[in-house]
């Protein structure tokens, strides 16, 4: 029997049952929509942690006081002894790293912004000139901090957008004077609109030199030091030369822990792709069930068809051709299933990307080849007994009954 | 052309033996008009079953065109009915969803045949058996008479040895009947090998072999 036999034979089968079709491809149908759509949700919660990690800067390394010992755990908090406090000469000092290209020591705290008689809490970011070019931030007016000596403190401060509009108004804010905590700044620089980045919004933040905020907050230490890495490549070296200045500038002792935005990325990298398998294969059982299904309209159509399954058998038809006649019939109704899933699927994704425009829903690749081809081998699998069953029909027998 | 010896087959129906056919011998050769009669029961669809190879028997050899076909395989037997075997049934058994032409060719596809062949050989078929108009019409479009000659052409689509008819004319009215017998004994004239089972003994007088069944024995074998 020719191919192109065997497939019009088939197709005159499906075309010859619609209702039958229908409610295969419906099964089959579903089962592929619902891959696609759940690994399109988990795909693009990724690639959206993927851009908000890009966001925060590139060939980022992280410098944090306190060393863990177990990967994942706190830094710092978990360990359970005091460490040694990050102090600005640590992370001036890593500048002598050749494969540093800038860096930004951060301290973080609390204080009360005030204006007149408008007052807010706000979190209060100390920081040098260079924050702005590794954040990559934008400014809407004036100026970020003055580069210069980071041990100089100047009565200057910028303001998150939001926090500006809540202390003036409509009123210019650049030059005007605010007081946070028991010090007075000059605003010289109001950021652009960021919104949320991995949970800090810079909208609602003051920034003022590091300097200033040792004095504020009383304190020496460091939150952490911002390093950015002159390439991709060299963000291994960064991490490495690091570790080594500041454990020598430590006596010796390991006490601080370097994270690369590499290595976070990463991990949530395989958290969510782990995440959208187990989903994908969740919903790739609703398959399963269609091919079983498949099975049960298949065996219906060999009792349904046993008359003709003798007469095929009558005229010479070998239990292969009938097998794979059957065969044939299953795949059809398989990959008509797997295009219509694949046509609801990709609707069902674009109308959640109207709902969520900020979030990337797609597909991956391996998603939209896998459900179809699983939809097919099941297909195939569970045609299995009821092929048989037809090219073991006893033709005498078939033909007889009426 | 046809030799079956000591052929016997019994069934098992509820435990018990029933033997369809005993120890039968029978010759046909090429070209011969062959009737089988006998009562329900007697064993004569089974014989022609047997002949046809849709079934085994029990004992005994069946040779066609000299090849021992006793022991073949399901496939190969299979094989060999597509090639030497032209079967029309009582109930015609078409495919439904299929058309009278798409029916005649479902030998031809089965076997694999270049679709040029094909078309030649259908174009020649739809003539002989005066089916031309009636080519893209489904079973259910035609009559019983044009049903059982959309059947006949079937089972001549591959030249078969013999053609094998299965009270060809019990599900038809007696004019329809006299028809298809016509283009049955049209098929003899032209140099075919046919074998008719039927219960009419009318339709038994007109073959010029009349064979008797009676519980698994052939009792009478006459010739013209």
């Amino acid at each position: 029997m020719r191919l192109s036999d065997l497939l019009e034979f088939a197709w005159r089968v499906v075309r010859g049952a619609p209702g039958r079709a229908l409610l295969t491809l419906l099964a089959m149908g579903i089962g592929v929509a619902a891959v696609v759509l759940v690994t399109s949700l988990g795909e693009g919660a990724r690639l959206y942690v993927a851009s908000q990690f890009g966001s925060l800067g590139t060939n980022l390394i992280i410098v944090l006081p306190g060393r863990s010992e177990t990967a994942g755990a706190m830094p710092g908090v978990l360990v359970g002894k005091t460490s040694r406090d990050l102090t600005l000469e640590d992370a001036l000092a890593l500048k002598s790293s050749h494969a540093v290209r800038r860096l930004a020591p951060l301290i973080v705290g609390a204080g009360d912004i005030r204006v007149g008689a408008r007052n807010r809490e706000v979190p209060v970011l100390g920081s040098t000139a260079e924050l702005m070019d590794i954040r990559s931030m934008e400014m809407a007016r004036g100026h970020f901090l003055p580069a210069g000596d980071p041990r100089n403190s100047q009565p200057v401060c910028v303001l998150g957008a939001k926090v500006a509009s809540e202390m003036f108004g409509s009123n210019a804010a650049l030059g005007e004077w605010v007081r946070v905590g028991d010090r007075r700044f000059r605003v010289i620089g109001i950021m652009a609109r960021q919104g949320e980045s991995l949970g800090t919004n810079t909208d609602e933040i003051v920034i003022v030199p590091l300097a200033a905020a040792q004095a504020l907050f009383n304190t020496e230490a460091l939150f952490r030091v911002l390093v950015e890495a002159k390439s991709r490549e060299q963000i291994a070296d960064a991490k490495a030369d690091a570790e080594e200045i500041i454990r020598l500038r430590h006596e010796g002792e390991r006490d601080v822990t370097v994270i690369t935005q590499d290595a976070v990325l990463a991990t949530f990298d395989r958290i969510l792709r782990a995440l959208t398998l187990a989903v994908g294969s969740l919903a790739a059982i609703s398959l399963a069930v269609a091919g079983i299904l498949i099975m049960n309209v298949m065996l219906i159509a060999v009792t349904q068809r046993r008359r003709e399954i003798g007469l095929l058998k009558a005229l010479g038809a070998t239990g292969q051709q009938i097998r794979l006649a059957f065969f044939t019939e299953a795949v059809l109704l398989a990959l008509g299933g797997a295009i219509v899933g694949l046509i609801a699927g990709e609707l069902g994704r674009s109308i959640v990307v109207q709902m969520y425009p900020a979030i990337p829903f797609q597909a991956p690749w391996w998603a939209l080849l896998a459900a179809p081809a699983t939809a097919v081998v099941t297909a195939v699998l569970f045609t299995v007994a009821p092929a048989r069953r037809a090219a073991m029909l006893d033709p005498v027998q078939a033909l007889s009954r009426r | 052309m046809i030799r079956l010896t000591g052929i016997a087959r019994t069934f098992l129906v509820g435990g018990e033996e029933v033997h369809a056919l005993r120890a039968v011998d029978l010759e046909i050769a090429r070209g011969e008009y062959l009737s089988i009669m006998g009562p329900s029961g007697s064993g004569k669809s089974t014989l022609l079953n047997i002949i046809g190879l849709l079934d085994r028997p029990n004992a005994g050899t069946y040779e066609l065109d000299a090849r021992d076909v006793t022991a073949l395989s399901d496939d190969e037997l299979a094989r060999v009915r597509r090639e030497k075997i032209g079967f029309v049934f009582q109930f015609f058994h078409l495919v439904p969803r299929l058309t009278a032409l798409q029916n005649i060719e479902l030998p031809m596809v089965l076997a694999g045949i270049d679709p040029a062949e094909r078309k030649r050989r259908l174009a020649r078929l739809l003539a002989e058996y005066g089916l031309e108009g009636r080519a893209g019409h489904r079973p259910d479009q035609l009559s019983g008479g044009q049903c059982q000659r959309v059947a006949i052409a079937r089972a001549m689509s591959m030249g078969p040895t013999v053609i094998l008819a299965d009270e060809p004319t019990g599900n038809l009215d007696r004019h329809t009947g006299q028809e298809v017998l016509n283009v049955l004994e049209q098929v003899h004239h032209n140099g075919g090998t046919v074998v008719i089972v039927t219960h009419d003994p009318e339709i038994g007088a007109r073959s010029h072999r009349r064979l008797r069944v009676l519980d698994g024995a052939v009792v009478s074998d006459e010739r013209d």
